[in-house]
């Protein structure tokens, strides 16, 4: 009996031993290479605040798998000694579990709709409490009123602080193989009849391809309605910027559904265009199979560069419906920062917002430092050798994800694109809509007399929509379906984002 | 009285001792939520907590009932889970039946073996293998369908489709894993009836139908309540991972839709008003197929 207690107790101590040893092996283990240790010990100012760590809540984007050693968070811990943990969404409804699990990463990644959801509960802090420890973040809000305008709620609280500067890159366009046009002496198509006729000759030529392709399922109307001058939802009427209107609604959204219908009908568009991801739509338009797509800017050159031959070019919106063929409201960022209300690191997540909104802040977040992500060439930054694209910036070193940075600056991206993929980044601001997506905030009272009512009108309309676009419902019905869109409360749903818009623009003179 | 109930307990308090875990699990895990359906008659705000959140009556069942597409989630949910009980529970009968009827032992255990595999998947898993099998470009079913020399079909994008996939894979999952208890009440049926049904001469059919089936009848009523109890627990993962705009009108049930309000939409008063609307449909289910099956046979659950 002695002696197996006398057992136990090594076994229990060898463990420990074990234990320790191996946490301090890890602890010690060498950093890859690469990450070379900081060189703060010299440059870094030597009043550094006290240490701190913070967890910020971000996007888990599989272009970009987030790693601990980006560059971007080690600048952080340089320049304010704050240790950042990431936190990544694990789907849509990461950021739900966490707000209702109570334990809160100290800064979150939120979008406005997620802001008008979580905001009213109390799951934000209020920042504009706190704008006297944050005067770069006062500084910026004050240069950019349309940033402001957008973040402070009725009630003038500011729950989420939306970047700015990236917004450039979030912007669909249209773009074609040139190649491919030219050598059956094809014309770039001005309006969606003359998209149509086109799309019927490359089929003609290439029977076994899908000219039009796109990726995003049914959020693609958002990228193409506005070429009929519409957003399928809500938003704001392009004529008329001080009314709401539900795009659906819009005779125009006859014409664009219509026409998708036909190019589904017709084999135009690939039949699983619905389910179709990232991965599916890249081997449609490198492998001959896709030629005329809506997508991000940046998409461009990232497809160009995996094209073996030919090439893409950005072409205008055709026009659907309307006079001028619009693109989305590009050029602005959606994605905000907010801070959880129940955060125990409430200095360090402040200071954390302030450094990146401050100009340091915004010049080392978009470019690195020097001598390790550039040098200077003739008084010019350029990037080392490391970085061949643009999205190699996030790929390598994080910069411009999701919460990485407040104010980008969007030369560090344009230094990477080549000059003769420039082009579009100039041309596509000419054709963007009056008018963005985004809805205005509702108050609390107005959000609960709403209800559940956003989520059944959804519903409805994508599910009808996706009939007619697919051939289960005859076009000749859409006159009924829109009457339905009543029995879905459409009007009710407008009317509270009319008195939320009018409230705004009141506010704002 | 009262010192009885205590020396019965002092008697059986190692058996007592061995039931606390499980009294423990269920409490902690089962019974102390419940109290979260209070929330379902509040205006549960998450940061003023259960008790401090504003009561407001019926308000979130009357949402409920007013959804234009209330009728249709209810519906969904009835038939997807009426079909696939319709299907899922005789067929592991079938099944065990027709392996014990199996001579060549070694087969049959290979089968038996391999039908319990899928059970052990998780249902990601499956539903990845399903989108990749139907894929209308590149599944290997369209493949099939397109070498016979018909036109592909976009199983996954009509709602036609969407329960006859979610029940049919829900079989080939459950059915091999589910003979095991049937399999365990053949092996408890008398040799000796078997003998006398063959001195009577009784062929292999008869002896299934006169012998076999019988004797098995409990387990099969045991398991007919169990699981229309759960006619209504249907899998959140599958409807969710195969469903989409276009199978809506079918892939929409309640699990689904409370995930889209309630965590999604972030109406957690909402959402659990409509889960517990359904729980009592549930209970109503169990409650009267216990009574029947007490009525008609001997076998009841309570």
């Amino acid at each position: 009996m002695k002696r197996s207690k006398f057992s136990w107790a090594a076994v229990t101590l060898l463990t420990l031993v074990t234990v320790s040893c191996s946490k301090e092996a890890a602890e010690t283990t060498p950093k890859p290479a690469g990450s070379a240790e900081p060189a703060a010990t010299a440059s870094a100012p030597s009043d550094l605040p006290e240490a701190a760590t913070i967890k910020i809540y971000t996007e888990n984007n599989t272009g970009w798998p987030a790693k601990e050693d980006w560059g971007v968070w080690k600048w952080v811990k340089e320049e304010t000694n704050i240790t950042v943990e990431q936190v990544l969404a694990t789907g849509p409804e990461s950021l739900a579990l966490a707000v209702s699990s109570g334990s809160m990463p100290d800064i979150m990644s939120v979008f406005p709709e997620e802001v008008q959801k979580f905001g009213p509960q109390g799951a934000f802090l209020d920042l504009s409490q706190h704008m006297d420890k944050m005067p770069n973040v006062k500084k910026y809000l004050d240069s950019k009123p349309d940033v402001k305008e957008r973040v402070t709620t009725p009630t003038g609280e500011i729950l989420s602080i939306i970047n700015d500067g990236a917004g450039e890159g979030n912007q669909a366009v249209w773009f074609y193989r040139e190649d491919i046009f030219k050598k059956h002496n094809l014309q770039e198509p001005k309006t969606w009849d003359e998209l149509y006729e086109t799309a019927k000759k490359l089929k003609e030529i290439y029977p076994d391809s899908y000219p039009f392709a796109v990726r995003h399922g049914l959020n693609t109307l958002n990228y193409i309605g506005p070429s009929f001058g519409i957003y399928p939802e809500l938003h704001r009427n392009p004529e008329d910027p001080t009314q709401m209107k539900f795009g659906m609604q819009d005779p125009a959204a006859k014409e664009m559904v219509g026409m998708l219908n036909k190019f589904v009908d017709e084999g135009l568009m690939p039949p699983d265009w619905l389910t179709m991801d990232y991965k599916a739509w890249t081997q449609f338009m490198t492998t001959n199979k896709s030629f005329i797509t809506v997508q991000f800017i940046g998409q461009i050159e990232i497809m160009n560069n995996q094209l073996t031959e030919g090439n893409l070019k950005f072409m205008p919106p055709p026009l659907g419906a309307g006079t001028k063929g619009y693109l989305p409201k590009g050029g602005a960022e959606i994605y905000g920062l907010a801070v959880a209300s129940t955060t125990e690191n409430l200095d360090a997540s402040l200071r954390y917002l302030d450094y990146i909104f401050s100009e340091k802040g915004r010049d080392v977040q978009s470019w690195g430092k020097e001598g390790e992500t550039y040098t200077l060439v003739d008084g010019k930054r350029k990037f080392n050798e490391n970085y061949k694209e643009a999205s190699d910036l996030r790929v390598i070193s994080g910069i411009q994800t999701a919460g990485t940075y407040g104010w980008f600056d969007f030369d560090a991206w344009m230094a990477l694109v080549k000059e003769s993929e420039q082009p579009p980044y100039i041309e596509a601001p000419k054709y963007r809509m009056p008018v963005a997506g985004d809805l205005p905030m509702l108050t609390a009272e107005e959000g609960a007399t709403i209800g559940p009512a956003n989520d059944q009108i959804w519903k409805y309309w994508t599910t009808e929509t996706t009939k007619f676009i697919f051939g289960d419902r005859p076009m000749t019905e859409w006159e009924d379906f829109v009457k339905g869109l009543d029995k879905y409360e459409v009007e009710k749903i407008k009317a509270a984002y009319q008195t939320a818009l009018d409230r705004q623009i009141a506010n704002a003179k | 009285m009262k010192s009885t109930i205590l020396k019965r307990f002092k008697k059986d308090r190692n058996y007592l001792l061995l039931l606390a875990p499980v009294l423990l699990y269920y409490i902690l895990f089962k019974y102390v939520p419940m109290f979260g359906i209070v929330i379902s008659f509040k205006d549960y705000n998450l940061f003023k907590g259960v008790w401090e959140s504003e009561w407001v009556g019926l308000k979130y069942y009357e949402w409920f009932l007013r959804n234009p597409d209330a009728w249709n989630i209810i519906r969904n949910t009835l038939l997807l889970g009426l079909y696939r009980f319709l299907f899922l529970y005789p067929a592991p009968i079938i099944l065990a039946v027709l392996f014990y009827l199996m001579r060549w032992k070694k087969y049959r255990r290979f089968v038996q073996t391999v039908s319990y595999m899928p059970f052990f998947m998780s249902q990601v898993v499956i539903s990845s293998i399903l989108i990749m099998l139907l894929s209308p470009s590149t599944g290997w079913i369209n493949q099939m369908i397109q070498w016979v020399g018909f036109e592909p079909v976009y199983f996954l994008q009509k709602a036609e489709w969407f329960r006859t996939i979610y029940i049919a894979s829900d079989v080939w999952q459950q059915v091999g894993f589910s003979t095991i208890i049937y399999l365990a009440a053949l092996a408890a049926v008398d040799p000796q009836l078997y003998e006398a049904a063959r001195m009577d001469g009784a062929g292999r059919w008869k002896q299934t139908l006169h012998v076999t089936l019988p004797g098995i009848v409990p387990a099969m009523v045991i398991v007919f309540i169990l699981q229309l109890g759960g006619i209504l627990e249907l899998s959140f993962d599958k409807a969710f991972l195969l469903g989409n705009v276009a199978t809506i009108e079918t892939s929409d049930i309640v699990s689904t839709y409370v995930y889209r309000t309630g965590i999604i939409g972030g109406s957690y008063s909402y959402a659990s008003a409509i889960d517990l609307s359904m729980a009592l449909i549930s209970l109503l289910l169990i409650y009267s197929a216990n009574r029947v099956s007490r009525k008609v046979g001997e076998t009841s659950l309570w």
